[in-house]
């Protein structure tokens, strides 16, 4: 069968001990689009997942190209030619549009067209990606960040291409686009998978369909052979065992009581809602099509354009924040804090109501949580447990104790019933039910249709942040709210369309948010600098000042290079300035005159052997024993100073002359030492733009998550990072050596702050994946000038502690505030 | 159905809930005590143990603002500068002046107000990394000791090395300061409205602003808090030690770093303990008498901080079931590989 490049046959998976898929069989073809329909939790992506070798299924086998397949891993995947884009982009924010593709594409996809450049150029050019290759891509939409997700897979020319829900966040032209590509590719023999929840796209695509429901295979056949009413039956009639409290009993006393009035934002649009007292609202729809960013908004925690009344009142976002109670879809991460107890998570929102005098009235606040907890049946051992100890169910009750005690105008409820058992599934709908009775509004999101179906007096369905459809009485039924679901044509609405044409002078404003302009700046105030000392005091600008400045610019900066690396993969060393001492201190036992020529060498190796050992246990400690950063190389710091006095508890052990002449040597008033350093710091400027370890470098500090995903080794990055980190210390040690002359434990700290310095000034961002090494080169110039210009500008310590202080603040005020747009926290 | 209700107990006992970090804190002190009763008596003497508290008093008192900041997740680096400056500020401006040192102490305070404000707004307004900007902030707060003292303190007003150091029933004054500064951290966290969303918020960023909590005005509280902490405790150091250095903070930061870590507060944020925080300085204080008095080098001693820290960590971040899980399945592939072979 070689026209069938994959086949799939009775896949099993179970998700602690929930089948996610059960014998699931799927055939796909060489040069035809098959779409794979069901609705959440289908077990479509769980198949795919399979598929590409991400998740290993339990049974079933796996046939590519007629051999079947042991064990498919990711990188076996992708060497067999199957491409996998996700529905949200593993793209890398700090790294270029070219570095992104240089990272994740074999070379020799990039030779066809002459320069790597122009292969690229017509790749973008294909999915009408008019962006320029040097441009970030944090500074990309979600649009243009999906196409170019989509050009880097229809560039490698996969065997096997996986698209899941590929239009979601498409405009109309870049849709036609990828129709047009899809239709392309299959005529050159790729099979194409296409997960989608739209029947047009599925029609005007796809050759072949296979519907899964609840994890099993409902049907396949030719897309010709079915109509839309047969492919909905088979998507829909899930089973759900739940009983449903009774629905409301309209009358027409009932008056309207929210109304929500062309509510809009970058997620959803246009969004009007009205609802009577006493009824629960649903909003239904696939997931991530704009249901949970429309319920922030309703909630107060996002701003939305429009207005939300609520019994005759408007409710502005602050009156939202402080009225509307939210159930968030994430309970974990946002539902609940996760280490406070019960009753600390309970009693949250209603603390002011337990206040006596100044404190909050402990046996009050007990005996009201307890009550409230009791009267929804919460079961847990005490309220001062831990919430973390609950079942999914209770914790979802705490979440509902915490909204009623607070006396909500109305009740928000994305997903409630996430995770949560059957038995307390009935409970949570009994409490939403009688929370409405109480002509609170509670507006309920799901995807699971058959739970609105059962719980809802109206439900809204929404499609790509649009509603499209508005269902009342008989017509809630999970057919109603699929079938507008998947027969939905509206597209998301995007401010700049992709297609639009960039801003001019696209290259200044580059240069301006770019990594080299900070260098700029750093000369021009070292120049003005300069200039201003020199006409206050001559002997500035001799050349004894200059190489001794350049001198000591050369030990800081070796070190700040190393502190330079580390930043770059998101993380610190706090540890370089008692390394860089504790190196001296080595030296200053085996480099003295009269010392013998193999003892100095023997002294050297052993620098820098004990710099890769204390950088690797920073890093393993950090990557293996899960410690922050901080944590891993405070303790260094402290440890390594501690080795240092044990070593010399005071100054002793003088440096060999011969050996700190050599260390000293100058070309003129240049220090040689400053030169190397600056012809290293332009050929590390260069190595980690252009080489794959500088993208790979930058590329974990940018994203971990989606660095993982291009199938980088994350810890061993990280752990090569510290690693050099300590060797430029070493570096940074022998500069030292020549400069004091004597092995001395009280020096070498400072360097850690200075190098920190150092490296924010350069502009290097310390939350990771951009920075430069001229910056830093620069930075640390800048940093030794301004605390030399003290001596000679007849200055106080003082001045020296305040320039510091002020440099590093200013600087760092200055870059995060210019560079706030990216998005990253 | 009755019985699976859960009962409102008012015990008092509950009230004081008893952390893990605290527990492990006051196990590692009885066992240093009896460590110290029986290897090295003279560092648990009476003159010993008075020597000690003082110290010991400080360092919980800067750990508690330290234990405020660490669980919004942050870390105050500025604790160098800012005991340093209180300590200049209420021996240089009084000059040996009883009846000024009013004066001084509040314009310490108030300084360290506008520390504590320019901090916050800096790490949790502006977003800059919380080390960047305390340590740049210790720089600045050091320019201004050199301004006031040219890095050199005078002595301190008898009258505040009477409060500092006096003997009240026995025991040291800090001691009592050091008690009421833990009670009353502890009850503002446990039992004021503010305090209890701080905890909540330092518990998950996430949650505390789903739930409609201002996150951001109560992290930048935590830098106000912790400053007027160590403000407290240079006070106290300048009159214990009546004859100051003006780089008094320098050897309090890691050591405030250490203790809030060895009581059970996580360096990522989260929950807070600063009981505890102030049970391990106390540990952790006389932990570096005993090494004192067994006379060994400053190295050691400081190799000493560095493994209790490191303890600390490994203590409450490494998931000791998994290493343990690891393990077995490590020695169970040797045997077989060792059969194999």
């Amino acid at each position: 069968m070689s026209n069938s490049p994959l086949v799939l046959s009775n896949i099993s998976k179970n998700y602690s001990g929930v089948a996610a898929l059960r014998e699931v069989s799927l055939e796909v073809f060489a040069g035809e689009v098959h779409a794979l329909l069901g609705e959440n939790g289908a077990g479509k992506s769980t198949l795919m997942n399979v598929a590409s070798g991400t998740t290993v299924p339990d049974a079933g086998t796996i046939t590519v190209d007629g051999q079947v397949i042991e064990k498919l891993s990711p990188k076996l995947a992708s060497e067999l030619g199957i491409a996998f884009v996700h529905q949200h982009p593993a793209v890398l924010p700090d790294l270029t549009v070219a570095e992104n593709i240089l990272i994740s594409i074999p070379r020799k996809f990039l030779k066809s067209s002459g320069s790597a450049n122009a292969a690229m150029r017509t790749m973008l050019d294909d999915f009408g990606l008019n962006v320029d290759l040097k441009e970030r891509v944090s500074s990309l939409s979600v649009a243009q960040k999906h196409l170019l997700e989509l050009a880097k897979a229809f560039a490698i020319r996969p065997k096997i291409l996986i698209l899941d829900e590929p239009t979601a966040p498409l405009g109309q032209e870049s849709v036609d686009l990828l129709f047009d590509r899809v239709g392309r590719i299959i005529k050159e023999g790729t099979a194409v998978i296409y997960i989608t929840h739209r029947m047009a796209e599925v029609r005007t695509l796809a050759k072949r369909v296979t519907v899964l429901r609840d994890g099993k295979f409902r049907g396949s056949s030719l897309v010709s052979d079915i109509t839309d009413h047969e492919l909905l039956t088979l998507i829909v009639g899930r089973e759900l065992e739940s009983t449903f409290p009774a629905k409301h009993v309209s009358a027409s006393s009932d008056q309207e009581f929210l109304r929500v009035e062309k509510l809009s934002s970058d997620e959803f649009f246009d969004i009007s809602i009205e609802a009577k007292q006493g009824e629960i609202i649903g909003i239904s729809g696939v997931v991530g099509n704009g249901q949970s960013a429309l319920l922030r908004a309703l909630a107060g925690t996002a701003s939305a354009q429009g207005e939300v009344t609520i019994g005759g009142k408007v409710y502005t976002q602050k009156d939202l924040i402080n009225n509307v109670a939210y159930m968030p879809a994430d309970r974990h991460g946002e539902g609940l804090m996760m280490s406070l107890s019960v009753r600390e998570n309970a009693a949250l929102k209603a603390l002011h109501s337990f206040k006596s005098g100044l404190l909050v009235n402990r046996n009050r606040e007990v005996k009201t949580v307890t009550d409230s907890l009791n009267s929804i049946a919460v079961k847990t051992a005490s309220v001062d447990t831990l919430v973390s100890a609950l079942s999914g169910g209770n914790q979802q009750k705490v979440v509902m104790t915490r909204a009623l005690l607070s006396n909500p105008t109305m009740l928000i409820a994305d997903e409630p019933t996430q995770g949560v058992d059957v038995g307390a599934r009935a409970e949570i709908y009994a409490i939403l039910r009688e929370i409405a009775q109480k002509g609170i509004p509670v507006i309920v999101a799901s995807s699971d249709a058959k739970e609105l179906e059962g719980l809802c007096d109206r439900v809204y369905v929404m499609s790509r942040g649009h509603i499209v459809e508005k269902l009342e009485g008989e017509d809630i039924t999970e057919a109603e709210m699929v079938k507008a679901a998947v027969a939905s044509t509206t597209l998301i609405k995007q401010k700049s369309e992709n297609e639009t044409p960039q801003k001019k002078s696209g290259s200044i404003r580059r240069f301006i948010k770019g990594d080299f302009i900070p260098p700029v700046v750093l000369s021009i105030i070292m120049v003005g600098l300069g200039i201003y000392i020199h006409s206050k005091n001559g002997r500035y600008t001799s050349s004894f000042n200059i190489n001794s400045v350049l001198q000591l610019v050369a030990a800081l900066g070796f070190i700040a290079v190393g502190q330079t690396i580390v930043m770059l993969v998101g993380g610190m060393d706090l540890s370089v300035g008692p390394m860089a001492g504790f190196l001296l201190i080595v030296a200053s036992f085996f480099v003295h005159d009269g010392s013998k020529m193999t003892s100095i060498i023997f002294a050297f190796v052993l620098m820098f052997v004990l710099a890769v050992g204390g950088g690797a246990m920073n890093g393993v400690l950090i990557r293996y024993g899960k410690f922050t950063a901080v944590a891993a190389t405070l303790t260094a710091y402290i440890g390594i100073q501690g080795v240092s006095y044990m070593l010399r508890e005071t100054p002793g052990g003088y440096i060999n002359q011969n050996v700190s002449a050599k260390i000293t040597g100058s070309l003129g008033p240049i220090p040689v030492a400053f030169i190397i350093l600056g012809i290293g710091s332009f050929a590390l400027e260069y190595y980690v733009r252009n080489s794959q370890w500088g993208m790979r470098l930058r590329a974990v500090g940018s994203d971990e998550e989606s660095a993982r995903r291009l199938g980088i080794q994350i810890n061993k990055t990280v752990i090569s990072a510290y690693i050099l980190s300590a060797v430029f210390a070493g570096f940074g040690a022998v500069m030292l050596m020549a400069q004091l002359g004597i092995g001395d434990p009280a020096q070498g700290t400072s360097y850690t702050l200075q190098s920190i310095t150092a490296v924010v000034l350069g502009g290097t961002s310390l939350l990771g994946g951009r920075g430069s090494f001229i910056g830093t080169l620069f930075g640390s110039m800048l940093l030794i000038q301004v605390l030399n210009a003290t001596t000679f500008l007849g200055l106080s310590q003082t001045w020296q502690y305040l320039f510091q202080g002020l440099l590093v603040i200013a600087a760092a005020v200055i870059y995060t505030t210019t560079r706030a747009s990216k998005g990253k926290k | 159905m009755s019985s699976e209700l859960i009962q409102a107990s008012t015990k008092r006992l509950r009230a004081i809930e008893v952390s893990r970090g605290m527990k492990t804190m006051i196990g590692a002190l009885i066992a240093l005590a009896v460590i110290c009763e029986i290897f090295v008596p003279d560092s648990v003497s009476k003159g010993a143990l008075l020597g000690m508290l003082p110290f010991a008093a400080v360092l919980a008192i800067i750990s508690l603002g330290q234990t405020l900041v660490v669980q919004q997740g942050g870390i105050d680096l500025s604790v160098a500068g800012s005991v340093s400056l209180a300590v200049v500020y209420v021996t240089r401006l009084p000059q040996q002046q009883n009846s000024q040192l009013w004066k001084a102490v509040l314009v310490a305070l108030a300084s360290a107000v506008v520390v504590g404000i320019i901090n916050g707004i800096l790490i949790s307004r502006i977003g800059i990394n919380a080390i960047v900007a305390t340590l740049g902030m210790s720089s600045l707060e050091y320019a201004v000791i050199m301004a006031i003292s040219q890095g050199s303190p005078r002595r301190t007003t008898n009258l505040l090395n009477h409060i500092a150091a006096n003997l009240f029933l026995g025991i040291p004054d800090s001691v009592y300061f050091a008690v009421i500064a833990t009670v009353l951290v502890t009850l503002f966290l446990k039992r004021s409205i503010s305090g209890r969303r701080f905890e909540a918020i330092g518990a998950s960023p996430r949650a505390g602003f789903a739930a409609g909590l201002k996150v951001q005005k109560h992290q930048m509280v935590a830098y106000v808090w912790a400053q007027l902490l160590y403000c407290l405790a240079g006070i106290l150091l300048a009159g214990i030690l009546t004859q100051p250095t003006a780089y008094q903070g320098d050897s309090l930061v890691f050591p405030s770093v250490t203790v809030v870590v060895l009581g059970g507060t996580s360096l990522l944020g989260g929950r807070g303990f600063p009981a505890a925080s102030a049970v391990a300085a106390l540990f952790l204080q006389q932990l570096n008498q005993m090494v004192l008095t067994l006379n060994v080098p400053f190295g050691i001693r400081t190799l000493v901080t560095a493994i209790a820290l490191l303890i600390g960590i490994a203590l409450y971040t490494i998931r000791w079931e998994l290493v343990r899980a690891r393990y077995r399945e490590f020695t169970s592939k040797r045997k077989v590989g060792a059969v194999s072979a």
